[in-house]
């Protein structure tokens, strides 16, 4: 719509015009009912904290909110494709493509990442016994770093600049000539920013798993979340630099005229191997972490530890090497020619065989166990059937030949919403509600997890199911219509109504957060009666719990102690210190440092870019003269000294 | 109980999906894939149905109730022979899916196959947004694709600006059109009938109106239409 100011036209979308409503209208109503509750020093003390459970808290909450954003625009795309030539509002041609674009782009990188990123930072130091993550400091860095990348990208919509090239933005659609706008330099920098918070939380990872398990917690006594989590975190300490690279290749590219993906000697065929060098690895960052969930949930509610230990640990570390070396099943039509393709065709069937031992094992996990379907177990159980129809379509996309059919259809997009839907997002929510009470003190409601998980798993098949068959009827990926002729009407009709079940679903969710907050079951130190350490110490978890530090000599130490020793963990005679925990208002800066940044070079701003350059130059200058360790030393305090 | 009707339901419509373009092929090639796709969602189903079987049988046996709901499960580690059976299985499943992949694969990736003597050669070019075909004879269409029935015919893909995707669903599968390179596609087209192509890299703003019919004819059809539209441009 256009209207008239200063005697001047301007134009705004109607759709952005609305989301400045809802969002200026939820942002009024948010501040005051923090205002009427008097809560200024809870927010003050979640954004300066540098605590594992609080960063891991802020994780989740700016993941939930991104996924209602990147899911507002899944049912806008389920509304234009739900009859052949639809005109829903404005989403046709460019406004489509930008939703499907910020869609994928936030789904993969600012919800599933923080998702688990923030379970990890809840879960694991408590599960290995460590008083913190390893760099309390940097993991809020992280967190900031994340947060700036997601902003910008959600930002990008509201500056009608959205990234539009998809999220494998492959060039030369994303370079400048194809795509001018600022949209697709939302994309870079927002990945960019986001990408090194991700490498610094992996390396935390790395370390903190690595340096600070309790006393006899040998990696072989590691629960399965925690060995995924080291897998995962060395998946992206490989896999991120390479986006890393792409991005800045790219960057490049847009802003200061060189010609990597175009022109004589350079070829739009690197980015794909970048891209995907980096990709595929990345949707096994985003799917091992949910099966170390699965591990801990199944093995809990069944009464039993897990089935094949070792197997399970052998097979994630296999599946994370096979990651690397089936880049190309993307690109089995670019034509790389028949070595090749069918070399990748078959690295890609065999990562089938470790998934499948897992799958196996968790099946054997629950035989002659007790299994309590509680809502955690609920989202495990509907995960395996889920899952291993998306894997099922994984084998039968890695045979090249047929997957020059199934290549680009919606074939494939019912595929990896199986995967990604099926494991990464029942995992979450699984270890959303088996965490909440380590998070919080009190369990999300029971009744409507169940609901919740029901509408969530039931419409996630009615949407995602009927789209095989729309791909194998030819239709493409990332078109906004389709004619009557193309016979797939029932298809998409069937997958819109699933889509809407989804998302009340999810409303029941949030519904739950609402209603648990206000009426709080507290539920104690071990709701579930659990099997490993984090169910040893308070809810919620406090700063420096382990205290005294338990002496571990068994998988699922808690468990072994209820059984043999009362409930007492045996005391360790030695433990490491613990890592500073400061509060900090230098990670929030950086936060508005790196935005400025960002926005000056997506801008071209040269003046800004320069002076912001320098505020980030002095973040580090002003990080390396803070020293906690010479005060805490004067104060006498035992500190770890890594 | 819901979920095997879904599945027995999805199964006939899958048997019964000669309706769907991919799996209705009118040459080899699409013949070729549509036998790979159906084979290895065969061998697929083996494995899905063990898991379901497993899945059900567990959940509703050790299901807790009221008379075990005190019980505590003995301790099981694992099984080294059953861990050992379903990674031998699922190889073995694998290695025959394998014969008839890397056959088919290998012999439709060659980009070295010789062009067939009694080749029909079109010179396919895409622009963002449409297809332009180039016949041997210097007639040029736009969208509007013609073949002869029962002859080879080549094409020489390439695209003009950024990357696009030439797939016919029911000829055969798609090959990528890569600015500053060429690729070549060879089908033999058996049955007459107007089929639907389509651009199926994503490629911009209009990427959904990027499409084309091709109309296989009988070849003394298609040799008139080429002399009409050869008389028409001169």
């Amino acid at each position: 719509m256009t209207f008239e100011l200063f005697n001047r036209t301007f134009f705004i979308a109607t759709d952005v015009l609305f989301a400045y409503i809802v969002l200026i209208g939820t942002g009024l109503g948010v501040l005051y009912l923090v205002n009427r509750a008097n809560k200024w020093s809870v927010i003050k003390d979640y954004v300066t904290t540098t605590h594992h459970r609080k960063i891991g808290v802020l994780y989740l909450l700016s993941a939930t909110l991104f996924f209602l954003r990147a899911g507002i625009e899944a049912l806008i795309i389920r509304m234009q494709l739900s009859v052949p030539e639809n005109d829903f509002w404005v989403f046709q041609g460019d406004k489509f493509n930008e939703a499907f674009t910020t869609h994928g782009t936030i789904m993969i990188f600012f919800v599933a990442m923080p998702l688990l990123i923030g379970l990890m930072n809840v879960a694991v130091p408590l599960q290995i016994g460590a008083q913190d993550m390893a760099f309390p400091y940097m993991n809020a860095i992280s967190f900031w770093l994340f947060l700036a990348g997601a902003i910008l990208v959600n930002m990008s919509f509201f500056m009608t600049a959205s990234p539009n090239a998809g999220w494998t933005a492959y060039a030369p659609l994303s370079t400048a000539e194809f795509t001018p706008e600022a949209g697709n330099d939302y994309y870079i920098f927002g990945l960019q920013v986001s990408g090194v918070g991700t490498i610094l939380a992996a390396i935390n990872m790395i370390v903190t798993i690595v340096r600070h398990r309790a006393p006899g917690m040998k990696m072989t006594r590691m629960p399965l979340f925690a060995w995924s989590t080291l897998v995962t975190a060395f998946l992206i300490l490989i896999a991120f630099p390479v986006l890393t690279i792409a991005l800045y290749i790219l960057m490049f590219d847009r802003l200061f005229g060189t010609s990597f993906f175009s022109g004589e000697s350079g070829s739009p065929i690197y980015w794909q191997h970048l891209f995907w060098i980096f990709g595929h690895p990345e949707v096994y960052i985003i799917i091992i972490p949910a099966f170390g969930i699965f591990s801990d949930v199944i093995s809990t509610f069944s009464k039993k530890r897990v089935f094949g230990y070792t197997s399970m640990v052998v097979a994630i570390v296999i599946i994370g090497l096979l990651g690397f070396m089936v880049w190309v099943h993307h690109m089995f039509t670019v034509g790389l020619g028949p070595v090749v393709n069918t070399v990748f065709a078959i690295t890609t069937m065999l990562i089938a065989v470790p998934t499948g031992i897992k799958i196996f094992n968790w099946l054997f996990t629950m035989r002659k166990g007790v299994i309590r379907l509680g809502t955690p177990m609920l989202f495990a159980a509907g995960f395996i059937p889920t899952f291993v129809i998306g894997g099922v379509t994984g084998v039968m996309l890695a045979v090249a030949a047929a997957d020059f059919q199934f290549h680009d259809t919606y074939f494939v997009v019912a595929h990896f919403h199986y995967t990604m839907v099926g494991g990464t997002v029942l995992g979450a929510f699984a270890g959303i509600y088996y965490w909440f009470p380590k998070m919080f003190g009190f369990k999300l409601k029971d009744g409507l997890g169940k609901a919740h998980f029901w509408l969530f798993l039931i419409g996630f098949h009615i949407t995602f199911f009927p789209q095989h068959f729309a791909g194998l009827n030819g239709m493409p990926r990332r078109v906004y219509t389709y004619t009557a002729e193309d016979n797939i009407f029932i298809f998409n009709f069937i997958s819109t109504i699933g889509a809407f079940m989804m998302g009340i679903g999810t409303l029941f969710f949030v519904l739950n957060i609402y209603k648990s907050f206000k009426d709080p079951d507290k539920c104690g130190n071990d709701p579930w009666d659990g099997r490993t350490l984090e169910w040893s110490v308070p809810s919620p978890a406090p700063e420096h719990p382990f205290d005294p530090m338990p002496q571990v000599n068994t998988v699922d130490p808690l468990w072994e102690a209820k059984r043999n020793r009362g409930g007492k963990l045996p005391v360790a005679n030695t433990s490491r210190s613990a890592p500073i925990d400061v509060t900090s208002w230098q990670p929030v800066s950086f936060y508005g440092v790196i935005m400025l940044f960002s926005l000056s070079f997506i801008y071209h701003v040269t003046w800004l870019q320069i002076v912001s350059g320098v505020m980030v130059l002095a973040f580090f200058a002003l990080r390396t003269l803070t020293d906690e360790h010479t005060r805490l030393a004067k104060e006498g305090e035992n500190h770890d000294n890594v | 109980m819901n979920k095997c009707k879904l599945l027995m339901a999805s199964l006939v419509i899958f048997l019964t999906g000669c309706n769907l373009r991919v799996l209705d092929p009118k040459s080899e090639t699409a013949r070729d894939q549509s036998f790979l796709i159906q084979f290895s969602f065969a061998l697929m189903m083996i494995v899905f149905a063990i898991v379901i079987i497993l899945f059900v049988w567990f959940l509703s046996k050790y299901r807790e109730n009221d008379q075990n709901k005190d019980y505590i499960p003995a301790d099981e580690k694992g099984s080294p022979w059953l861990e050992i059976t379903w990674t031998v299985i699922p190889f073995i499943l694998l290695a025959i899916l394998a014969v008839p992949t890397v056959s088919i694969t290998f012999e439709q990736s060659a980009q070295t196959e010789s062009t067939p003597t009694d080749a029909v050669l079109i010179e396919v070019t895409g622009q963002q947004f449409s297809w332009t075909f180039s016949y041997q004879n210097g007639v040029e269409t736009v969208n509007d694709l013609r073949l002869p029935v029962d002859r080879p015919v080549e094409f020489t893909l390439r695209s003009d600006d950024i990357i696009h995707s030439f797939w016919i669903p029911k000829l055969g599968g798609k090959k990528d059109l890569i600015p500053g390179e060429t690729r070549r596609m060879i089908v033999t087209p058996e049955e007459t009938g107007t089929y639907q192509g389509k651009c199926a890299e994503f490629c911009g703003r209009e990427h959904t109106k990027m499409r084309f019919t091709t109309t296989v004819m009988e070849e003394s059809e298609y040799e008139q239409w080429l002399e009409d539209m050869k008389e028409k441009i001169e």
